[in-house]
């Protein structure tokens, strides 16, 4: 499955999302984004294990972006691999999305709307 | 006497009535009717007045049997439709033996048929009973029951009834006649409606194309066919066929088989493949006895190439020109013969010669003391007619048959590929490189538009694109290109929920891979896949816009409408 996980970690709910994103995957991509979003307001993706996302992907990440943004938190994405950054470059949304190197870096980050 | 009803008209208004007057006015009543019903019924009762009798009735004999039908009754009793059997009664009698019967007391007469009376109630005594004859055939009679006053019936009343009878079986022949004319004329307004259809099937002459045919049926509709369309890539289909038989049945498989051949032709690209799959279809489906002999194939004109197998049909004729020209002996069965046969299939490069396929109607066609035309005829006719266009040719080629004022016993049927008219627009050898780079298939799937399905495919485009001596980012490009135009066809070309089938070829070129991808959904606005503005931050719509991205090159070419989508993707390695 494409949701490897959802975990709580220092007042972050982290998707762990692995594998190809494509078509088949985006639908329970966005459920589990839209879930962790009713719970808290600042969600990270880890994206690390991701070998393969389309716009289909894509589009479920900026689904939960917008639902974020309305709630005044965040979505942002973690581990971005060259693969999943050459389209994320491609629909030009590299520059919209707040991108961490590593799950460090984002949860001692403090969570936009927050202050 | 006196007329007692209007209805008895001018016939009873003379004061003595002779037998030529009645036939005069019986014809002249008959002839103006268009009902023959209603004008039986109305000479029967003016003979009645006239005879002064209480009952009359018109039999009409049946061809199959002989027995007699009562069609027109008149007096207190009807017997209309009462059915007596050939011979039998006084009537029957009267029409076996072709003369005029008077009874006086029918309880003397042992034939007298019992169940008449029986059946209505009516009490006969004397009968008087004219047949009706058109020429030699008899068809029924007119008889008269009782005459008023116990009187017998006299001479006079004897002529009058056959004076009648003989009207009034001329009257029914006539109508028969007409009812035989208007059923032909049906007949042939439905054979010309079918012919119609049938020449409807076939293709309409392009002056542009280098293929032309023509066909002209014997009869109204015919049982050879030829059919040619050109694919999206400039590639011509082709097939010229001949349905054993001639008619109806015959223009039915015809219709069948022709109907066939377009719908596969458009995506069987391989003539023996295709013979197969139409040979197993009529083996399946038509009625014993039936075969139709084929010849199918596809011509580039772009490289002179022609592919073509052939089913039992006649070989075709590859023509240099005048007295040199070869054949291809066919060396596999009619199609709906054998369910298992195998059709094998001949490559040719046309080098500015024309291939003509005909029909046996052409070659067997007789002229002089019983000589057929043969190849050599059809060489000789095309060498009066070099120098014009392909279907001027054609047709000319029928006119110097016409000419020579020998009928043909067969429908004429010809197709002709002219590969020097392609060879000049192609301006070849110029083209051919590239033609012949584009064409190195590598492999092609077909893939069910579910979106489970994108996931098998891209490790296969991944691997086109390592042999293709892609680097990896390249081949990211590749897959993603390829499953966002899957995407698009599982979501907008089919919808969700309406799955088909996808194909996907992979071709290398010199510099890279050409994709192309290809659904059989209906035919897709190109404005709904337009890649949109990205400043706007919305879900969706991306797809488009990253094959536009990370290809070089990325064009719908044109299907005809119900053809489907088929986009094409060109990807070329960087340089250095």
């Amino acid at each position: 499955m494409a949701v490897a996980g959802i975990t709580e970690q220092q007042g972050h709910t982290v998707v762990a999302l692995e594998g190809e994103i494509d078509l088949e995957q985006a639908g329970a991509v966005r459920r589990a984004l839209l879930d962790s979003l009713k719970k808290g307001r600042n969600v990270l993706v880890d994206l690390s294990k991701v070998t393969y996302i389309d716009s289909s992907g894509i589009a479920s990440l900026v689904e939960g972006l917008q639902v974020a943004r309305r709630q005044r938190g965040e979505l942002a994405l973690v581990a971005v691999n060259q693969r999943v950054r050459r389209v994320l470059e491609l629909a030009r949304l590299d520059k919209v999305f707040q991108i961490h190197a590593d799950l460090a870096a984002a949860t001692a980050a403090p969570p936009s709307g927050s202050n | 006497m006196q007329p007692s009803e209007t209805e008895t008209g001018r016939i009873a208004a003379a004061a003595e009535p002779d037998e030529l007057r009645l036939a005069a006015e019986l014809s002249r009543s008959f002839a103006s009717s268009d009902n023959v019903d209603a004008t039986v019924r109305l000479a029967l009762s003016n003979v009645m007045q006239l005879l002064r009798v209480e009952a009359g009735s018109l039999f009409l004999r049946e061809d199959k049997d002989g027995d007699l039908i009562c069609r027109a009754s008149l007096g207190p009793n009807s017997i209309e439709g009462l059915r007596v059997p050939r011979g039998s009664g006084i009537v029957g009698r009267s029409v076996e033996e072709d003369r005029i019967e008077a009874v006086e007391d029918v309880s003397r007469d042992a034939s007298f048929f019992k169940s008449a009376d029986a059946t209505s109630g009516f009490v006969t005594r004397s009968i008087l009973c004219a047949p009706m004859r058109v020429g030699k055939k008899p068809i029924g009679a007119v008889e008269v029951l009782n005459k008023q006053n116990g009187q017998p019936f006299d001479l006079k009343d004897r002529d009058m009834l056959q004076v009648m009878a003989n009207a009034a079986a001329l009257a029914i022949a006539n109508a028969r006649l007409a009812d035989q004319l208007v059923e032909q004329e049906r007949i042939k307004r439905e054979l010309e409606l079918a012919s119609e259809i049938q020449r409807s099937l076939l293709p309409p002459a392009d002056p542009d194309l280098p293929i032309q045919g023509i066909n002209r049926p014997i009869r109204e509709v015919s049982g050879d066919f030829y059919d040619f369309f050109t694919l999206p890539d400039g590639v011509i289909a082709f097939c010229l066929g001949d349905v054993s038989g001639k008619g109806i049945n015959a223009a039915l498989l015809m219709a069948k088989t022709s109907s066939l051949f377009r719908c596969l032709g458009k995506t069987i690209r391989a003539p023996a493949r295709l013979l197969s799959i139409l040979n197993r279809e009529i083996c399946e489906t038509t009625s014993r006895g039936m075969f139709v002999t084929m010849l199918a194939g596809l011509y580039d004109p772009a490289s002179g190439e022609l592919r073509f197998a052939n089913a039992g049909h006649l070989p075709p004729m590859l023509r240099k020109e005048h007295r040199r020209y070869r054949t291809f002996e066919a060396s596999a069965p009619p199609l709906g013969i054998l369910r298992d046969a195998v059709f094998p299939e001949e490559t040719v490069k046309l080098d500015n010669e024309m291939f003509i396929v005909f029909s046996d109607g052409v070659t067997e066609y007789r002229y002089g003391a019983d000589e057929e035309l043969g190849l050599d005829g059809i060489d000789m006719l095309l060498k009066l007619t070099e120098e014009q266009p392909l279907g001027q040719r054609l047709e000319q080629l029928l006119a110097e048959l016409d000419r020579g004022g020998w009928k043909a016993r067969d429908d004429l049927t010809l197709l002709a590929i002219d590969d020097s008219l392609a060879g000049r627009i192609w301006r070849r050898g110029q083209t051919e490189a590239k033609a012949e780079a584009k064409s190195d298939f590598l492999f092609g799937l077909t893939i069910p538009a579910e979106a489970d399905r994108l996931k098998l495919m891209r490790p296969a485009l991944g691997a086109a694109g390592r042999a293709a001596g892609f680097s990896e980012d390249e081949i990211a490009d590749l897959e993603l290109a390829a499953s966002e135009a899957v995407e698009n066809i599982i979501l907008h070309a089919y919808g969700e929920g309406h799955p088909g089938d996808i194909t996907l070829a992979v071709h290398r070129l010199d510099d890279g891979l050409m994709l192309r991808i290809r659904d059989f959904a209906p035919k897709v606005d190109q404005a709904m896949v337009k890649p949109r503005p990205l400043d706007e931050i919305r879900p969706g719509g991306l797809g488009t816009h990253f094959i536009r991205a990370v290809m070089d090159d990325a064009t719908f070419i044109p299907l005809p409408d119900g053809e489907g989508n088929l986009l094409e993707l060109v990807k070329r390695r960087k340089k250095g």
